[in-house]
């Protein structure tokens, strides 16, 4: 089963409220193969968020096992998340989340930063994957010197740069016009019949359409799990 | 492992620390006000620590010349040796009823074994004056002819007066170069008049002011003449003289003090129960008050320095907390990216030294600024010394340290979901 990138199973998380105890999710169980190009979405309150935190390994679950990549990570130490993070998981945010006083390229450099990645080597890899996103030429551009379309893709060569096991997009086009998400969309799409596994969150079903299994949660279970057939701009 | 060996190396990669420098200057940049409060500490704690210091050095320097030029056996005898501040209450001290250290007593330590020089002095103020040329106050001093022999010193232009000038109570005096310079401006002092106490004296010599613990200040214009004389013409308090004695150059210090207490005892009729009336002071004796007065000096330099240093540190503290406040979300991603806890708080501790150090290189430039006008406008040769330097680098550096901690490690606790939502 060394195809199995993430395999969930019967996750539960669970917050304390003043007195009261929710369950964000509900025993979740998923799994999902190499190249896969799934679409995470439900609505608000569904737990869709929470997931897409567990999945990312910046939350830890009350109860559950997570294997992502073969190793076991729900039980995890902050620092080895950490670690795990920068390794097997490229996040992709709505807001874009750059640094805004550095450059495209620093922006990107930062995962091989903490992961240890120096020198020249370092400057070659993110360079690379900015080409990858077609940004080779604005490589120097500060974020406020981008446009939101551009921003993105800057996000995306960051998020591209260790080769993590999955790209986890949080509403990857919540915050651009329709056409500059047509953009941004088609480099996943390029992504994944590279050979990338992407993990898309979001509401918008248009933007699910593009992946070809489409997860929706509701109250904090899997109400259903369908394989279609994606919609992609030429 | 490896990986672990690299995240670890990876902590002083240069991109992060400029990255972090860059950081902090942006920050002073944004929070001028704050950023002063907190460099403006830190420099006054260097710029302390680098005044005093260099002024120590130079005193030091100071002291050590002197003794090397009076010679390190030399010592006194006197009435009695305060050691250290003394304040005077009015009330009989034991001293008090040592007799004066006599002329009789120098002359009878002359004829001790293993001494080759006795001279003694006495002191006192009184106007000075040369054809239109005064000054109101300066030292005068009654001195055997061989002061200049045993206490140290140089006879610049002209001579010495003699052992014959001395027993006739002659009307001649040396002046050191200071008095030359303001009563003779331009002209050569040698065999004009100089008037003390209103008698004129004929000026025999120029000497350069004893470099030597026992001769007072260096710099304020003195005139000697000789001790008859002196005891003759001068109004003056008569329990100030004390002996300067050289031992010879076969004798060592310890010998010639012992013969020196054994002569003073038998001429003064001490029983062996009694103590001595007298002082003999070394110069190792002088050093250790010396010494006393320089760490009261270092007490004060650290305490002014820490004073600034605390107030720099909690202006690290609010600056930083600030920055991390402002920057949670960057927090959240740089975690999101797989910064560790140690790189996040790494991140912001030189962030925070940046901020100190900065104020420490005000405070160097300023320190600098200061013993270099100490050299210049006074007597004391102050020069900065490399520990100092490295002090107050280190200083500086540790306070950002220390007092960005607490910021440091708040940041590198902040949970990244948090810290990812915080708007």
């Amino acid at each position: 089963m060394s195809d199995l990138v993430i395999h969930v199973v019967d996750l539960v998380r669970e917050y304390q409220m003043g007195a009261e105890r929710i369950q964000a999710l509900r025993g979740v169980s998923l799994e999902i193969r190499r190249n896969e190009y799934v679409a995470i979405m439900g609505p608000s309150g569904s737990g869709k968020s929470t997931m897409m935190n567990v999945l990312g390994c910046l939350d830890t679950p009350t109860s559950g096992e997570y294997w992502l990549a073969g190793q076991e990570v729900s039980r995890l130490s902050d620092d080895a998340l950490a670690r795990i993070r920068n390794r097997e998981i490229g996040f992709v945010f709505q807001t874009f989340n750059l640094l805004p006083r550095a450059t495209a390229l620093q922006n990107v450099e930062l995962p091989l930063v903490y992961g240890g990645v120096g020198g020249r080597d370092r400057r070659d890899r993110a360079r690379r994957a900015l080409e990858r996103v077609g940004l080779g030429n604005r490589m120097d551009h500060r974020p406020n010197e981008l446009s939101g379309g551009q921003r993105q893709r800057v996000a995306i060569a960051r998020a591209l740069v260790n080769e993590p096991a999955i790209l986890l997009a949080d509403e990857p086009t919540g915050n651009l016009d329709s056409t500059t998400s047509a953009d941004v969309m088609r480099v996943f799409d390029r992504l994944q019949t590279q050979g990338q596994t992407i993990v898309l969150v979001t509401h918008e079903a248009e933007i699910a359409a593009h992946a070809d299994r489409v997860v929706t949660l509701r109250d904090g279970r899997i109400a259903s799990d369908l394989r279609q057939d994606r919609t992609r701009a030429a | 492992m490896t990986r672990r060996r690299l995240a670890r190396v990876s902590l002083l990669d240069p991109a992060r620390i400029t990255e972090g420098v860059g950081i902090a200057l942006e920050s002073i940049r944004v929070s001028k006000a704050r950023a002063a409060l907190t460099i403006l500490g830190v420099a006054i704690g260097v710029m302390v620590v680098i005044a005093m210091a260099s002024m120590i050095t130079g005193i030091n320097k100071a002291v050590t010349g002197m003794l090397e030029q009076a010679g390190p056996k030399t010592f006194m005898v006197m009435r009695h040796f305060h050691g250290g501040v003394n304040i005077d209450d009015g009330s009989e001290q034991p001293w008090d009823r040592n007799p004066w250290v006599s002329v009789d007593e120098g002359r009878l330590l002359r004829r001790v074994p293993g001494i080759a020089e006795v001279a003694w002095r006495e002191e006192t103020n009184g106007p000075a004056s040369a054809g239109l040329n005064s000054v109101s106050s300066i030292a005068i001093v009654g001195a055997t002819p061989n002061l200049i022999k045993s206490a140290g010193g140089q006879i610049i232009s002209g001579r010495a007066f003699t052992e014959i000038e001395d027993a006739a109570s002659s009307y001649v005096a040396i002046i050191n170069d200071k008095l030359a310079e303001q009563l003779f401006p331009g002209t050569d002092p040698l065999g004009r008049l100089v008037k003390l106490f209103g008698i004129p004296y004929t000026v025999v010599g120029v000497y350069a002011e004893a470099a030597s613990l026992f001769s007072g200040s260096d710099t304020a214009p003195i005139a000697v003449m000789p001790h008859s004389t002196f005891s003759k013409a001068a109004d003056y308090w008569r329990g100030g003289l004390f002996l300067i004695v050289k031992p010879d150059d076969s004798t060592t210090v310890v010998d010639a003090q012992d013969r020196v207490i054994t002569a003073l005892r038998v001429k003064r009729g001490l029983k062996p129960s009694q103590e001595n009336n007298f002082s003999v002071v070394t110069q190792d004796k002088m050093m250790e008050v010396y010494n006393k007065v320089t760490g009261g000096f270092f007490l004060v330099m650290l305490a002014l320095s820490s004073v600034g240093l605390l107030v720099g540190g909690v202006g690290v503290v609010a600056i930083m907390m600030i920055s991390v406040t402002e920057r949670t979300r960057e927090i959240g991603v740089r975690k999101a990216l797989g910064a560790t806890r140690r790189e996040i708080m790494f991140q912001f501790l030189i962030e925070a030294a940046t901020l100190t150090l900065l104020g420490g290189t005000i405070g160097m430039a300023f320190g600098g600024s200061i013993a270099w006008a100490v050299n210049r406008f006074s007597p004391i040769p102050a020069a900065v010394p490399l520990w100092s330097v490295v002090a107050a680098v280190a200083a500086s550096a540790v306070t950002g340290i220390f007092f960005g901690l607490y910021p440091a490690r708040k940041a590198a606790r902040l949970d990244p979901v948090d810290a990812l939502r915080y708007e």
